[in-house]
């Protein structure tokens, strides 16, 4: 661990210890440009990479060595399909959204412990729920499960219109908070999302209806005012089973001929048996296949 | 000087009052350490995860191990030092029994991090280690005891047999009054009564007076300490059910029920919403859902469980878009059962549904007392149990149906045990006999002619595991009620990464019948997986089944079809024609109505054979052959860990039973042990006792639920009669001794017999007693415990006193460490046996373990050699 992370870390945990919360310390100078749909990161060579992100977005080399040799695992495992996609994977922080004493794997493949009996799921499985929805510029998309902030954070690099729903109070007010101090840096693509505690069973009515909806907690039905609040065509995407081999549940809400609407339950790559991914091995920066080969 | 230790007990002089004195203090101490052991269990339980809680029955087995290695080496030391190692065990149990308690409790560990976060492991170790500490404390005072009376070695063992079987007893009472955080309180109060009569016994009255101090002052910290200062007498994880609940704006716990069937909480919160397998269609077609319609129920902090509310009249629509409808569509005024009471769903569903009469089961007393007796539960549910047309069973359906006369036209089993189906997170490798071929005959006879049988579980395994288990399961049973062609018997649907129902018919669903449930199917946009009539044909069953490997063994790294180079995320191209899981199921269901099954389950990536009462197992998918592929793979099996942990307990139980043995051989095989002729085969012996004895117990307390219902109960009949009758054994084998090499080989023989006879008889008895009133199947329980137990109370006190008296006494403090050592491997290895081949091997395995005992055990008598080392 070099000196500046060791800095990081402990004040992030000085400040966690003094303050009650747990808001990782990793960002260093303001962002010197904003983010514009339109910016897009060198995706071929991960110097490049680096060093665009560094003059850009003012952000620590260490991370996004880690963030680069992350993406081109997702990449390789077909986790992220479109340009779109690879570029909100490149440019979401996710060290921001881990806690501190996580922060050396905030780009390994598991999912983290952030506290309240919650956990920020895996890159694989964000970058994977996210390319399922297709979310389209200017689509309204409804969070359920703020958690750690990471995934609406994703979201926020793909469409301008995030709403995002936590049930845990304190985790609701430490991430808004952690958005309100990226925003604060530079981070002015966080403004898209909204964010409030409440239970997310009952969707966020007044926002509704959404194109698509993530849900990212566990329940053992699909929430019934979800599905209304869905909109015709929209699309709700729900993990289920342990972290680390979940399936996702896709539900199309559609009107059949004869004018009925029903809820059309798939797997995220409609059906198809896709291999569990955890397994990609990282050497040196180079994906070396998998761990079993 | 120091006195000998059976002059100044009196042990040796036959004074009385001192000698039971010892006896008292032994018997006292020994259940303090079971009691510990039942209490850092339930702490686990509790707190974190309840498989962790069993490795301290290891802890302590290996503790005992550790001491004996080291008093092994040291023998001449400690028996000069006796008073001292026995006031030094005996002052130090209390402090640090409470220190290590809140210690641990301050660094708890995270089950579901193990893998991927490599301090949890640390913690694991530290929690293991911490919890040892008490136990070396108690296993130092116990091998100083046995030290002492290697000659009376039968007597002193019988008051440790039986002084743990009323000491787990006692814990078990305790759990009436004392909540998990406080049952610390009772082995501390049976170890200062113990040292009080130890120290009594010695005439030591100031170390009396400083043990009540010593012990006072533990309690007082254990009780005082976690309200002065903000620490946790049990931390209870954040990822447990009830750390959610508790977090909620609103949530209020309505009660608390604390038995030995375990902790019982119940809370209330706006935020707790259930609807197990509800269909998706409800959302667009309820005219009103149900609002805050269930409370939380919480076992052991593990949940929610959903106790529903008395829905109104504008309400009850709800119950059609759930899957336990299927039967009421058939049978609107049923007699019906249900199988397990649970939160009420399914009782309150009957009743909605229009049953006439309901009867239900639920083998959990604690349930059954809140549900029947709280005012708060009794206004919410409607006073469910109290109603005039339910009947309630306080024992397990199961067994009701079993013995029972009456027929019903439902019987239902819906999301029973939905704690341990509905979460792949639960980890458990738990006995599930209500889901076992002979419990669905059970449920299929006790149909009326045209009676119903509906099973629903959770359908969340993708590869699927559970469901097709349950299918091989319930053909299994129907060929037996029905004969071989079920074709007409059988309808089934199932709903992606949510739940399947199985309705049996027992005379056959007719052509309207089978468009009746189509017709509701339809409403509930369910798959249709089996129906009479219903053809599937897959022809890319091969690839099917490859891909499912391939999903788990593969790569990784190849893209689904249609992916590769796409801008786009694929189209859902395979929605209408069946998710791979739908496809498997109906495959399967076409396989078992034509017999089929058995060469596609051989070529399926888990292993998905039935349930049977030997082989009671929602757990196991891996197949053996396996075992070595998934190691590198273990983060996407979090389902198996459970299973995968008894491989790796079992690993580490043979590793440190090993190294602890090896220990005194290390130091001593040419130079103590040279003048003992046989001391391999002495080794093998009491390795065979400790193997033996762990085992049947173990597997007898499975055994046992079978008739008993509960584990609970199960575990307290086992513990007290198994321990009580060896302990009388271990006594009367005193009288035997002269004889024992005529009649040992005898015993061993005759116990072989018995176990190998229990290990094919066992289950059918127990089905038999299991429909008997509750004090009759405690009874027969007790007599069947007997004959094994009161035999196997023989072979280690004759064989230790035989040490004893011939002088082999390095030998015998040793031996009693192989015997724990070998205590930890058949405890590891009993899960590992019962889920590979069966419950009933296990007690095969401990029937030959007993014979190979008796082969060695002449070894034993051999007379220690006098002449010089180098001529032996």
């Amino acid at each position: 661990m070099n000196r500046r992370h060791f800095l990081h870390m402990s004040s992030g945990l000085v400040t966690a210890a003094l303050t009650g919360t747990i808001l990782p310390d990793t960002a260093q100078a303001a962002v010197s440009t904003p983010w514009t749909p339109q910016m897009k990161p060198p995706m071929g060579n991960g110097e490049e990479f680096i060093q665009w992100a560094q003059k850009n977005r003012g952000e620590s080399a260490e991370y996004l060595r880690k963030r680069w040799e992350r993406y081109q695992a997702v990449v390789s495992n077909k986790d992220v399909l479109d340009e779109r996609n690879k570029t909100a994977f490149l440019m979401a922080p996710r060290e921001h959204f881990v806690l501190p004493r996580n922060l050396p794997r905030a780009y390994e493949h598991a999912f983290l412990d952030i506290g309240y009996g919650v956990t920020i799921s895996g890159p694989h499985i964000v970058s994977r729920m996210t390319t399922s929805i297709d979310v389209q510029p200017g689509d309204k998309i409804l969070e359920i499960g703020t958690g750690s902030g990471y995934q609406s954070a994703y979201l926020s690099y793909l469409t301008d219109q995030v709403f995002t729903i936590e049930i845990i109070q304190p985790l609701a007010e430490r991430t808004r908070g952690i958005y309100d101090q990226l925003i604060g840096e530079g981070y002015s693509e966080f403004k898209a999302i909204q964010s409030r505690h409440a239970d997310g069973y009952y969707g966020w009515e007044e926002a509704g209806p959404f194109d698509k909806i993530i849900v990212t907690c566990g329940i053992d039905h699909i929430p019934p005012p979800l599905l209304k609040q869905l909109k015709v065509g929209g699309i709700m995407v729900i993990p289920v089973g342990p972290p680390g081999a979940q399936r996702v549940l896709k539900v199309v809400k559609e009107e059949g001929s004869d004018g009925v609407v029903r809820a059309t339950r798939s797997d995220i790559y409609g059906g198809r048996i896709v291999p569990f991914v955890p397994f990609t091995k990282l050497e040196g920066g180079t994906i070396k296949g998998t761990h079993n080969q | 000087m120091t006195s000998s230790f059976l002059d100044a007990t009196g042990l040796g002089l036959g004074a009385r009052r001192r000698s039971i004195g010892i006896y008292l203090a032994t018997a006292l101490i020994a259940g303090a350490l079971i009691a510990l052991q039942i209490t850092v269990m339930r702490i686990f339980s509790v707190g974190s995860w309840a498989h962790f809680g069993s490795l301290v029955i290891s802890l302590a087995m290996l503790g005992f191990g550790l001491v004996s290695a080291v008093m092994c080496i040291a023998d001449g030391w400690f028996k000069t030092h006796w008073r001292l190692m026995s006031s030094l065990s005996l002052f130090l149990f209390g402090p640090l029994t409470v220190a290590c308690n809140l210690l641990v409790q301050q660094f708890p560990f995270n089950a579901i991090f193990l893998i991927s976060d490599p301090v949890q492991k640390w913690r694991l170790a530290l929690n293991m280690a911490l919890y040892l500490v008490p136990f070396l404390s108690g296993a130092l005072f116990l091998g100083v005891v046995f030290q002492q009376a290697q000659t009376i070695f039968n007597r002193v063992y019988f008051a440790d047999l039986v002084g743990s079987g009323i000491g787990g007893l006692m814990l078990l009472a305790s759990m009436y009054v004392l909540a998990p955080q406080d049952l610390m309180v009772m082995p501390l109060v049976m170890w200062l009564a113990g040292a009080l009569f130890w120290f009594d016994a010695l005439g030591a009255r100031r170390h009396m007076l400083g043990m009540v101090v010593l012990i006072g002052a533990s309690l007082a910290a254990h009780l005082v300490l976690p309200q002065l200062f903000p620490i946790a007498k049990i931390a209870i994880s954040d990822y447990k059910g009830v750390s959610y609940a508790r977090k909620f704006p609103d949530s209020q716990r309505v009660l608390m029920h604390q038995s030995p069937f375990g902790l019982l909480e119940v809370y209330s919160s706006s935020y707790l919403h259930f609807a197990p397998g509800l269909s998706d269609n409800a959302g667009f077609n309820l005219p009103k859902m149900p609002e805050n319609a269930y409370l939380g129920l919480y076992q052991d902090s593990e949940g929610p469980g959903g106790i529903i509310r008395q829905l109104p009249a504008d309400e009850t629509a709800y119950y059609q878009y759930l899957p336990m409808v299927y039967p009421y569509l058939l049978k609107p005024k049923a007699d019906a059962f249900v199988v397990q009471f649970g939160g009420g769903l399914s009782t309150a569903l009957a009743l909605a549904s229009g049953s006439q009469t309901v009867t239900v089961a639920e083998g959990d007393r604690g349930v059954l007392d809140v549900f029947r007796n709280n005012k708060i539960l009794r206004d919410f549910t409607g006073d469910i149990l109290n109603r005039p047309n339910v009947k309630v069973i306080d024992y397990d359906g199961r067994l009701y149906l079993a013995g029972v006369r009456n027929r019903f036209d439902v019987v239902d089993l819906s999301l029973a045990d939905s704690a341990g189906l509905s979460s792949p997170g639960g980890f458990a490798i738990v006995e599930k006999f209500a889901y076992t071929r002979e419990a669905m005959g059970h449920y299929m006879r006790a149909l009326k002619p045209d009676g119903l049988l509906s099973v629903t579980i959770w359908n969340k395994e993708e590869p699927p595991k559970s469901v097709l288990k349950l299918y091989a399961t319930m053909v299994a049973a129907a060929h037996e009620v029905s004969g071989p062609d079920i074709a007409r018997h059988f309808f089934v649907v199932s709903s992606y990464l949510s739940t399947t129902t199985v309705l049996y018919k027992r005379d056959g669903f007719s052509n309207e019948e089978t468009a009746l449930l189509r017709k509701h199917n339809g409403l509930l946009s369910f798959d249709e997986i089996y129906s009479p009539g219903f053809e599937y044909n897959d022809p890319d069953q091969a690839k099917l089944l490859e891909d499912y490997r391939n999903q788990i063994f593969g790569s990784g790294a190849p893209a689904p079809d249609g992916l590769d180079g796409s801008s786009e995320p694929a189209p859902d191209v395979a929605i209408d024609t069946g998710l791979p899981s739908t496809r498997l199921a109906r495959l399967a269901w076409q396989a078992h109505v034509k017999g089929t099954w058995p060469a596609i389950a051989r070529d399926y990536v888990f292993d998905t054979r039935l349930l049977t009462n030997a082989h009671p197992y929602f757990a196991a998918y891996i197949k053996t052959a396996d075992l070595t592929n998934v190691l590198d793979r273990i983060e996407i099996l979090q389902d198996e860990w459970g299973y995968l942990l008894i491989w790796v307990t079992l690993g580490f139980a043979c590793i440190a039973a090993f190294s602890l043995v090896l220990l005194p051989v290390v130091f001593g095989w040419r130079t103590i042990f040279v003048r003992y002729p046989g001391k391999m085969q002495t080794v093998v012996y009491f390795a065979c006792l400790g193997l033996g004895y762990i085992m049947v117990e173990v597997s007898l307390i499975a055994h046992f639920v079978m008739a008993l219902g509960s584990a609970t109960i199960s575990a307290s009949v086992l513990i007290t009669g198994m321990l009580l009758f060896s302990g009388i054994g271990s006594l009367v084998s005193e009288r035997i001794l002269p004889q024992a090499r005529r009649l040992m080989p005898v015993l061993f023989v005759a116990l072989a017999a018995i176990l190998i006879a229990y290990a094919t008889g066992l289950d059918w008895v127990l089905n038999a007693i299991g429909s008997q009133d509750y004090a009759t199947r405690l009874l027969c329980c007790f007599a069947l415990i007997l004959p094994p137990a009161f035999l196997m109370g023989f072979p280690m006190p004759v064989a230790m006193t035989s040490l004893g008296q011939l002088g082999k006494e390095q030998m015998f403090i040793w031996a009693w460490g192989i015997n724990g050592c070998f205590s930890v491997i058949g405890a590891a290895l009993v899960p590992v046996i019962s889920t590979s081949f069966g419950l009933d091997s296990v007690l095969t395995v401990s029937g030959l373990a007993y014979l190979l005992a008796g082969v060695t055990f002449f070894a034993v008598l051999r007379p220690v050699l006098t002449a010089k080392p180098h001529q032996a």
